[in-house]
């Protein structure tokens, strides 16, 4: 079974939801409760109303669906039926997919698609977005689709023209920057940055309007001293960007699609999915970090780090990746489905890259599975894993976050300041800072002598992800 | 070399600005000139922010050694770190679940995860005592307030060496342990520390002499009369007093005598009758707390003594008067006289239980766990099958005892069902009386108890059911760890 209280709690989007949730748990409040054996649930849970909500659950990826008004995700109604499908103290009768259910499914985004376009043969899809999706392309006329295909060419020339004009403002903007002085930089910078990031958005360069729009929160993370240099690396990398986008021709096409993901162009899942160049691997995954960051749009941002694990054929492949998706803040939603531990048999499909990390699930293959092995890390000390880093630096310059693992590996402290360090001695030892925010909780590795670790590097701060270390497994939480 | 360059003769200008502080592009740098001043500074600012990226993070000079702590209890079950988090970080837990736990912790002699400890923080630091040497170091190191570096001990494992490096109350408890083996060098343990201890720990300790007070106490007593805090000096008296042959001053006693009015009763055999007269500017509510503030600095002997009577007198005495067999109670807890504790709970004194319950804390801490348990069923055995209804007076118990309860009153509850069936129809049953059953039952009552409780509604057994869990699988680590 996926579904684990664990997750149910990482899943609800606050304490009183859960609460309420607890509430719902008497069988008597579900009049009906149904699996088709193989990861659906769904039930119907009576509310104030006349008519039972209708609750589903896809236990593969816990997606959740129901009819209930809330603005809660995922609803009261939808935990307690993972609840009690966790528990396993109620039954569940086996029964067919309902039309209902089927209709959900087939309008999800995601590897659970698949898992509808497999139970939703027999009938036709229900929704109108449904039915326009599949429209034949035959039935179309040609020259409608000449003019379509026509009218998307002008809007991206207009967008680029309009990118171009925005960087030669941001031009100026920098250059304003640097003739007042970056050493106080950090102070006036969130009236800078936005004024900027704002006109950056009119011009139609959403990526890079975020990453500014981001700066100074980003700065004032760091301790006062660090700011000045910090600001220099990060408004060089975003001059860097606006250079290199206006002779983006001349780029190596995964470093041209890095810049143009950069700059705020989206590929979407379905043109990646049908992009036959896009790298695709299968395998066991295992989830090493689950990180939810609200953005100033507010979006919140979900990163599910995956670690690749058994053997690769291609040792050139990347050994991690990461889905990014993006919900309203004000959902309340603040995990994807996965929980730090658990086991994907997924194929996945990564986007374009010159360093490929973000990365769409084709299909599971199995549903996410708790699981409580060991992550089996290669042999790498602390000092070779940077130094992938800043190979990585050198093909992608302004990369963001760079996933590491390391073996033999100790968490040492500073005053207030833990530190990751190699376990032996070196003659220029790599230490790299941990999070201030995690001082507490990584405290209780400081007197092991050994870990073996994941985390994510931002070249300002280590964020420890997972240790396996002598007292069992740590993780970030 | 050109980082270098970058790094010396572009970065301070762009940190003073450029227009304080021109770029110069000589040397290394002389690629970088161009006629566009804007594209030539800009270039040199990407440069220099790429220099300052690929450089490694500066380790700090050193690193601090950290303290090993040798912690050798067993850590909880990994089943059960779970449910233990659960209940005490996603919501506030209530005091007696968390002191249950923590005394089970103690009991059991196990340790939470140290993993656990940030989760479990609030938890920690307030009950770091039973939890093992981990969790004492942790409490410590973040408790900014603590300078001085303590030691971690077990109680168990005080001695003579180590005994003035643990917290005062364990202290407290080694001297009176060491005293009941040998009062003269329990005494010379004070004796020896006394100088260099605060006034809080200096009336513990000398409240730990209490046990085989004797004779040749007598001249460090003495000595004390001049001590800085006025507690300790009213202590040593009341000890000075109570030593035979020595008739010293005893204000608390006097204070008590003041308020009690002696006469006979009886047609054929006059008998003394004692009556306490509270103050009229004590109120209604106050009573309980002014008779514990006033008797709890005397004893069933002193009082008795001074009013020539016996003991057993003394309580037949008091029989007709509620608020002084109250007092008397209170003493006989005090004094460890079960005999005459349960004389006044025999009838003498309706619901002694709930009476005492509303005094205030008790301080059992020099009582030993066979003597708290009879303690407490002396107050358990006239509710006869019926305890009270009340969460407060249960509370109490169970903290007095700092663990299970009597299987008296565990029985008693398991026993008569409806007991528990008119809580609930009274609306007064909630997850907190659940919890409470759990946390006052002895292990051997568990498996009934789970049965009578599991089916009652989710919401009430929420947190007991998880409890119980712990509970028993700490009790079955520990007891396989023994």
């Amino acid at each position: 079974m996926a579904l684990s209280l664990e997750k149910v709690e990482a899943l609800a989007p606050d304490q009183a939801s859960l609460d309420a949730a607890r509430k719902l748990l008497k069988p008597s409040g579900w009049p009906a409760l149904a699996s088709n054996g193989s990861g659906l649930v769904w039930g119907e849970c009576q509310g104030s109303g006349a008519t039972p909500y209708r609750v589903a659950v896809s236990e593969t990826d816990a997606g959740y669906k129901c009819t209930c008004p809330s603005r809660k995700f995922p609803c009261k109604h939808a935990l307690a039926l993972m609840w009690m499908r966790a528990e396993g103290k109620q039954t569940f009768a086996a029964a067919e997919v309902p039309a209902w259910v089927n209709d959900w499914l087939s309008r999800r985004r995601g590897p659970a698609a698949d898992a509808a376009a497999e139970t939703k043969d027999a009938k036709p899809k229900a929704s109108m977005d449904a039915t326009s999706q599949t429209a034949p392309a035959e039935d179309s006329d040609p020259r409608t689709e000449a003019r379509a295909a026509a009218a998307r060419e002008r809007n991206r020339q207009e967008r680029e023209a309009s990118i171009l004009k925005g960087l030669d403002d941001l031009d100026v903007w920098l250059f304003d920057q640097m003739e007042r002085g970056l050493a106080g930089f950090a102070a006036q910078s969130t009236q800078a940055c936005r004024l900027i990031a704002q006109r950056l958005v009119d011009a139609k360069a959403s990526g890079l309007a975020t990453r500014l729009d981001g700066l100074p929160a980003r700065l004032f993370t760091l301790p006062e001293p660090l700011r000045p240099a910090a600001a220099i690396e990060e408004l060089g990398l975003i001059h860097l960007m606006s250079s290199a986008y206006r002779r983006q021709e001349s780029l190596p096409a995964d470093l041209k699609a890095d810049l143009r993901q950069a700059a705020g162009w989206s590929l979407t899942r379905e043109a990646l999915l049908a992009d036959p160049g896009a790298m695709r691997m299968s395998g066991r995954w295992r989830v090493v970090a689950a990180l939810s960051e609200a953005q100033p749009d507010r979006l919140r941002r979900i990163e599910t780090w995956l670690w690749h694990e058994g053997v690769r054929e291609d040792l050139n492949a990347p050994r991690f990746a990461v889905l990014i998706d993006f919900v309203p803040v004000a959902t309340g939603a603040a995990s994807g489905g996965y929980s730090v531990g658990d086991r994907i048999e997924a194929e996945l499909v990564f986007y374009s890259s010159s360093a490929p990390m973000r990365a769409q699930i084709v299909h599971a293959l199995s549903g996410a599975q708790a699981c409580d092995a060991p992550l089996e890390l290669p042999e790498q000390t602390l000092d070779a894993a940077y130094k992938i880093y800043q190979s990585a630096l050198c093909l992608q310059p302004w990369l963001g976050v760079w996933p590491m693992c390391v073996r033999a590996a100790r968490v040492r402290r500073h005053e207030s300041q833990l530190f990751l360090c190699d376990s032996e001695k070196k003659d220029a030892p790599v230490a790299l800072p941990l999070q201030p925010s995690q001082f507490a909780q990584a405290t209780p590795l400081l007197g092991l002598e050994k870990l073996d670790a994941v985390g994510l590097w931002d070249g300002y701060r280590f964020t420890l992800c997972w240790a396996e270390t002598e007292l069992g497994r740590w993780v970030n939480a | 070399m050109i980082a270098k360059t970058l790094k010396s003769k572009i970065y301070p200008a762009l940190l003073a600005g450029t227009a304080r502080q021109q770029l110069s592009f000589s040397g290394d740098l002389a690629e970088l000139a161009s006629e566009d001043v804007l594209d030539a500074t800009l270039n040199a600012l990407s440069l220099t922010g790429q220099a300052l990226r690929f450089e490694r993070p500066l380790p700090p000079a050193n690193f601090a050694v950290e303290a090993i702590v040798g912690d050798k209890r067993p850590l909880i079950a990994d089943s059960m770190r779970r449910p233990l988090l659960r209940l005490l970080k996603d919501r506030r837990p209530s005091d007696d679940l968390a002191l249950a736990l923590a005394w089970a912790f103690g009991r059991c002699k196990l340790r939470p995860h140290p993993f656990d400890l940030p989760k479990i923080d609030a938890f920690v630091r307030s009950h770091a005592e039973h939890l093992g040497l981990t969790a004492q170091h942790w409490a410590q190191q973040r408790d900014t307030a603590a300078h001085e570096p303590q030691g971690y001990f077990d109680a168990d494992d005080l001695d003579e060496t180590i005994w003035t490096k643990a917290p005062p109350a364990r202290r407290a408890r080694f001297i009176a342990e060491r005293r009941r083996q040998d009062e003269t060098a329990a005494r010379t343990l004070v004796e020896s520390v006394w100088e260099q201890e605060t006034a809080e720990t200096r009336v513990r300790l000398l409240a730990a002499l209490e046990t085989g007070l004797n004779t040749g106490d007598r001249t460090f007593l003495e000595g004390l009369a001049k001590d800085r805090a006025p507690r300790v000096r009213a202590l040593a008296q009341r000890f000075l007093a109570r030593i035979s042959g020595h008739g010293g001053e005893h204000p608390a006693l006097r204070a008590c005598l003041e308020r009690i009015s002696r006469s006979t009763t009886g047609l054929l055999k006059k008998r003394p009758a004692l009556t306490l007269e509270l103050p009229a500017t004590v109120k209604e509510h106050e009573t309980k707390a002014w008779i514990r503030e006033t008797f709890a600095e005397v004893g069933c002997e002193e009082l008795a003594g001074a009013l020539q009577l016996t003991e057993t007198q003394l309580v037949e005495a008091a029989e007709k008067d509620a608020k002084l067999s109250l007092a008397l109670a209170l003493m006989a807890t005090q004094d460890r006289h079960f005999d005459l504790l349960a004389q006044l709970t025999g009838g003498q004194l309706d619901g002694a239980w709930e009476q005492l319950s509303q005094c205030g804390a008790a301080d059992l801490s020099m009582m030993s766990n066979e003597e708290r348990l009879r303690w407490a069923g002396i107050l358990i055995h006239p509710y006869k099958g019926n305890p009270p209804a009340s969460y407060p007076a249960w509370s109490w118990l169970h903290r007095s005892l700092e663990g299970p309860a009597p299987e008296l009153l565990i029985e008693s509850v398991l026993r008569s069902p409806r007991w528990l069936s008119q809580l609930l129809e009274e609306n007064k049953l909630g997850a907190e009386w659940m919890e409470m059953l759990v946390a006052v039952s002895p292990s051997t009552h568990w498996g009934r108890l789970r049965a009578l409780i599991a089916p009652l509604d989710p919401e009430l057994t929420r947190t007991a059911l998880p409890l119980l869990d712990i509970l028993d699988s700490m009790e079955k680590v520990g007891h396989h760890e023994q």
